[in-house]
């Protein structure tokens, strides 16, 4: 009895270690789903930006750099976009929070707002350049500037959620 | 546990920060080398960006249904409300139909009477593959679609993809269960067409806006705005007629194509099985046929009848 406790003890650690991975990866998945709303398509929140951003400034154990890696990766893949511009600005977010993680321990909500705000813009500016110089073709930077602003107008919602989750898995 | 001494901590932290700064600069690294690979081995990076694809288009199509019937819904309640003026409209509409209709007959017949006096070889047979829209990964760099369909289904890099409305792409890359559709207003998107009553052949390339611009336009081609366009079918991947759009502006900058396809709708695309294929096979398949009758003394004629 005391060893099976033992291994679903382990099986939730292992859960809730893996979660912020596996969440961000759906939530590439999610950005894919068609919603049939007129001229949406794009500018929709790049989501995957938002679940990264949290979880390095949050938690940055459970969410390491190769674990970026792979969701760039992987979303950059079921894009369509050239594979690499995807993952570098993922991992522009993931190190810029590292860089100044003390400044983030004591921050508030509306400090890591303002701060996402700036992160974001750096890691979209990356991809963009990245993604013109690998097509080596000028992309109209227009509907990129819209989508940075709904991802940052979309932040509070989707950290909101992050956090009630997080704290619903604390009190278990 | 016990816990680290002092001098530990010491010697430790700039270890990990080493650590995680060549880690940094391993994986950039990597992804700079993937961007690479992605320009010299385009083969590679397909068939991995298709199984992947293939493995989520399961999970797509499931979660992708309950939003079209919500969306279907909205529609419907939308159409609801304005449902007396859209029975004037479609009875008009229908009038004017039914005239069309009568010419429509009259010239398919005078076609056909002026085919077989020309003895002219008829255009290749048509299927269609009809899939379910289950991915728009949006955004600001690419314009496709992730269909339900692939390789088992049928389906072939290259086909025209179409809705009712008219062309919205061709196929991209192909998995076992899924495809990539690229529209007509992707950046990489370039779709020989025809202009206006005329028939000035020009190149329709997108540019991930909503209208793509007309290239290589001939210097005595005329265009006005509200011109048809439709497929050339040069370069025998798409086949001649497909409706694609009207010009919808003239100026120094370019001329603008607005496609008929509504993009916010596109639930459901038809993949063209034009059953041609397409321009680099078919040199290879004259150049094999001239080959054999080479080798063989007989005249190439007959092979390029058979095709």
């Amino acid at each position: 009895m005391r060893q099976e406790e033992g291994l679903w003890h382990r099986l939730d650690v292992v859960a809730r270690s893996i979660s912020p991975f596996f969440v961000t990866l759906l939530l590439v998945l999610f950005s894919l789903v068609p919603l049939r709303i007129a001229d949406l398509s794009p500018i929709v929140p790049a989501l995957a930006l938002i679940g990264v951003f949290f979880w390095s400034v949050h938690r940055p154990d459970l969410m390491p750099i190769w674990a970026v890696f792979i969701i760039g990766f992987v979303q950059d893949l079921l894009t369509g976009s050239v594979l690499g511009p995807g993952i570098v600005g993922l991992l522009a977010v993931h190190a810029l929070v590292v860089w100044q993680h003390r400044f983030f321990l004591a921050a508030s909500f509306a400090v890591i707002w303002c701060a996402f705000m700036l992160v974001a813009a750096a890691s979209l500016a990356v991809t963009w350049l990245l993604t013109c110089i690998a097509m080596t073709a000028y992309v109209d930077p227009a509907p990129l500037f819209f989508q940075y602003l709904v991802t940052t107008a979309f932040y509070p919602c989707l950290a909101w959620a992050f956090l009630r989750g997080q704290r619903l898995f604390q009190q278990r | 546990m016990n816990k680290p001494t002092g001098s530990e901590i010491r010697v430790a932290s700039p270890l990990k920060a080493w650590a995680s700064r060549f880690a940094l600069l391993l994986l950039v690294g990597a992804a700079f080398g993937l961007m690479l690979i992605g320009r010299t081995n385009t083969l590679l990076v397909e068939d991995t960006r298709s199984a992947v694809t293939d493995m989520v288009t399961p999970i797509l199509d499931a979660v992708s249904q309950p939003v079209d019937t919500f969306s279907g819904v909205i529609e419907q309640a939308e159409s609801f409300t304005r449902l007396s003026a859209e029975n004037q409209l479609l009875k008009e509409q229908n009038a004017r139909l039914l005239q069309w209709q009568a010419v429509a007959r009259r010239l398919e017949a005078e076609n056909a009477a002026l085919r077989t006096l020309n003895n002219m070889v008829p255009d290749p047979a048509m299927s269609f593959i009809t899939a379910r829209v289950v991915g728009d990964p949006g955004g600001a760099f690419v314009r496709t679609v992730l269909i339900n369909a692939g390789d088992r289904n049928g389906v072939e890099k290259g086909q025209a993809a179409i809705t009712g409305d008219g062309l919205a792409g061709r196929v991209a890359e192909v998995g076992q269960r899924s495809a990539r559709v690229l529209l007509l207003t992707d950046i990489n998107s370039r779709v020989p067409v025809v202009v206006g009553n005329g028939r000035d052949r020009a190149v329709l390339a997108g540019d991930n806006t909503n209208a793509p611009e007309l290239l290589y336009l001939g210097p005595t081609a005329k265009v006005q705005v509200g011109d048809r366009v439709t497929t050339s079918g040069h370069g025998g991947v798409f086949p001649p007629g497909l409706p694609i759009g009207v010009v919808s502006g003239v100026s120094d900058k370019g001329i603008r194509v607005r496609p008929f396809v509504d993009w916010s709708h596109m639930e459901v695309l038809r993949i063209v099985d034009y059953e041609m294929t397409g321009i680099i096979d078919f040199e290879a398949q004259v150049g094999a046929a001239r080959a054999a009758a080479a080798a063989g003394g007989e005249p190439a004629s007959g092979s390029a009848n058979a095709q």
